[in-house]
């Protein structure tokens, strides 16, 4: 659906992307993670015909330096910040209906899809932040198209309506279209992605599953168990019989490091041995810690 | 088109202007009625005569203004490559923006005019109609010549603050400042009647001037030396001719120089 290949983005002096090649299957969800100048937004804006790159990068086989309109058609993106004109909701959708060949039908489906319908007559400059983003959301959904870009689309958004926006995401995916989105948050990325690539220095140095992500990096999860004082002993001796060494003592209880697909293991082998736990907290890996240990090694 | 169009007979500026265009127009013909038959002008001629000043002030301004405005803005706001991102080529935005843009500005000026004129028609006063159509030809031909260098400062300009206070300045110099260069010109460097002629022609809003001038003035030298030259050179309708023709320059070559650079743009500079 797109293939990307041996792409370079330079802005002056700065390697922005550098040589990039990926490819991107029909109804895939794929996750565009790295740190702030990575060249994800840059990537993303290549894509799109924003910017002149070396390379080619080609749409459902087509080249989009020769068929730019066509291939724009075949994509409905979302940006990080909606930029719209000061119009009512359904105009500025009239409009981009209008380049998009979307007739009222569709516009009043969108609206209703998206939850903007009550709010159809309002300004942009009137809707809050979520609704700018399902707007945008909306938007690109106008020509029904096969691809769907979003630049880090939930960045902006309260928690409420990150979550409603992910479900449209989510809803998008299931309907079979293509999605690229990127991200600062793991949450989205374990809620969206069929994969993830990950971007740094222009290049994209890690092409992994989701749930493979934090054992291809090494990173783990810590837990905290609560255990009565006078097991704590017993059950440090049986972790330690299960390999898992990174074991402190914290107050009422335990501090444990272990592997992302080992994370079920200490509550198995201490239940089974008949160790009770009064309370429990998991600390995923942050967004944060995968992009830290991905810039501070070699990849 | 229809978008910027819509936007822009909706933006308050634009009603302001219209408003105030027409309100002055009607001032003008209260005025240039009451009195008799003035330098040969009545009723339509010297009604265009008066509007000629105020068309002279006006339109430059709202359409270098709002020309500078169209791309600058919106680059500035980001809308620009979002627009871009959609199946639509750069072509097609230009075009679309200037078209949209000229019609709202010529519907503004064709309100002014058309208020005028109705009101010389209702209060019975007769004269020269084909003069005033002319002159309305004359001023959307000036609107769509500012227009389009308005659209050369916005093609080039990467803040809207800045296109805005290039445009003004173009304004002034052309507007304000045209007559007294062409003035000085001619003392500093002893300049000749066709050489002041030809400095005159690289002055739109002089263009302007002379060609209205000439349509509502059947005694030609009112111009002065220099009008008497160009008509004795070329004939009146050669004249008229001539200075329409250096106005459709005047509107193109700004407009395909704004269009070829804002099509041939480097992506990033969009």
């Amino acid at each position: 659906m797109i293939n990307v290949i041996g792409v370079t983005k330079r802005f002056k002096n700065v390697l922005a992307v550098d040589a990039v090649s990926l490819s991107i299957t029909k109804g895939e969800s794929v996750a565009l993670l790295g740190a702030n100048g990575a060249g994800k937004s840059t990537l993303i804006k290549c894509i799109l015909g924003l910017l002149d790159y070396e390379g080619i990068i080609e749409i459902q086989s087509l080249n989009i330096k020769e068929n730019p309109k066509f291939s724009k058609s075949l994509i409905g993106y979302v940006p990080q910040e909606p930029l719209f004109y000061d119009m009512k909701t359904v105009d500025i959708l009239r409009f981009f209906g209008s380049i998009r060949n979307a007739d009222n039908n569709r516009i009043n489906y969108l609206l209703d899809m998206v939850g903007l319908n009550d709010h159809k007559n309002k300004l942009s400059s009137e809707l809050s932040g979520g609704m700018r983003q399902r707007l945008s959301f909306a938007i690109g959904l106008l020509s029904d198209p096969l691809i769907l870009i979003l630049d880090e689309p939930t960045s902006n958004l309260d928690a409420a309506g990150r979550e409603d926006f992910l479900n449209l995401v989510k809803h998008s995916k299931e309907c079979g279209k293509t999605v690229l989105f990127s991200s600062h948050r793991l949450d989205e990325v374990y809620f969206l992605a069929d994969r993830v690539l990950f971007m740094k220095s222009g290049r994209v140095v890690l092409d992994a599953k989701p749930e493979n992500l934090a054992s291809l990096l090494g990173i783990k999860v810590k837990i905290n168990l609560r255990i009565p004082q006078g097991s704590i002993s017993n059950a440090i001796s049986i972790l330690d019989k299960e390999g898992i060494k990174s074991v402190n003592r914290n107050g009422s209880g335990l501090y444990l490091e272990v592997d992302e697909a080992q994370r079920m293991i200490p509550f198995e082998k201490l239940m089974q041995s008949g160790v009770p736990i009064d309370d429990f907290s998991i600390h995923e890996s942050s967004m944060e810690t995968v992009v830290n240990h991905i810039e501070s090694n070699e990849y | 088109m229809r978008k910027e169009a819509g936007e822009s007979l909706k933006n308050r500026w634009f009603m302001i202007y219209t408003i105030c265009f027409s309100a002055l127009a009607l001032l003008v013909l209260m005025f240039s009625t009451m009195g008799g038959d003035i330098a040969g002008f009545s009723g339509f001629g010297r009604t265009a005569a008066s509007i000629i000043n105020l068309v002279l002030l006006f339109i430059p301004l709202i359409a270098v203004i709002t020309g500078g405005l169209s791309i600058s803005q919106e680059r500035e706001n980001g809308t620009l490559p979002y627009l871009l991102s959609h199946p639509i080529d750069k072509n097609e935005v230009f075009l679309g923006k200037f078209l949209g843009l000229l019609i709202t500005i010529w519907f503004s000026i064709l309100l002014g005019f058309g208020i005028a004129g109705a009101g010389v028609a209702i209060m019975g006063n007769q004269g020269e109609i084909s003069g005033y159509l002319i002159t309305v030809l004359l001023s959307v031909m000036l609107a769509a010549i500012f227009l389009s260098i308005g659209f050369l400062v916005s093609v080039y300009s990467r803040k809207a603050s800045k296109a805005i206070g290039i445009s003004v300045f173009l304004w002034l110099f052309f507007i304000i400042l045209g007559d007294l260069g062409i003035m000085g010109t001619t003392v500093v460097m002893d300049l000749g009647i066709k050489q002041v002629f030809i400095l005159a022609l690289l002055n739109p809003a002089e263009v302007f001037k002379i060609a209205s001038v000439l349509v509502l003035s059947p005694r030609f030298d009112i111009l002065g030396p220099v009008g008497v030259y160009a008509v004795r050179t070329f004939g009146q309708q050669g004249v008229f001719y001539l200075l329409f023709s250096v106005m459709i320059l005047w509107a193109l070559i700004p407009l395909s120089y704004a269009y070829l650079a804002f099509t041939r743009f480097r992506k990033e500079e969009i």
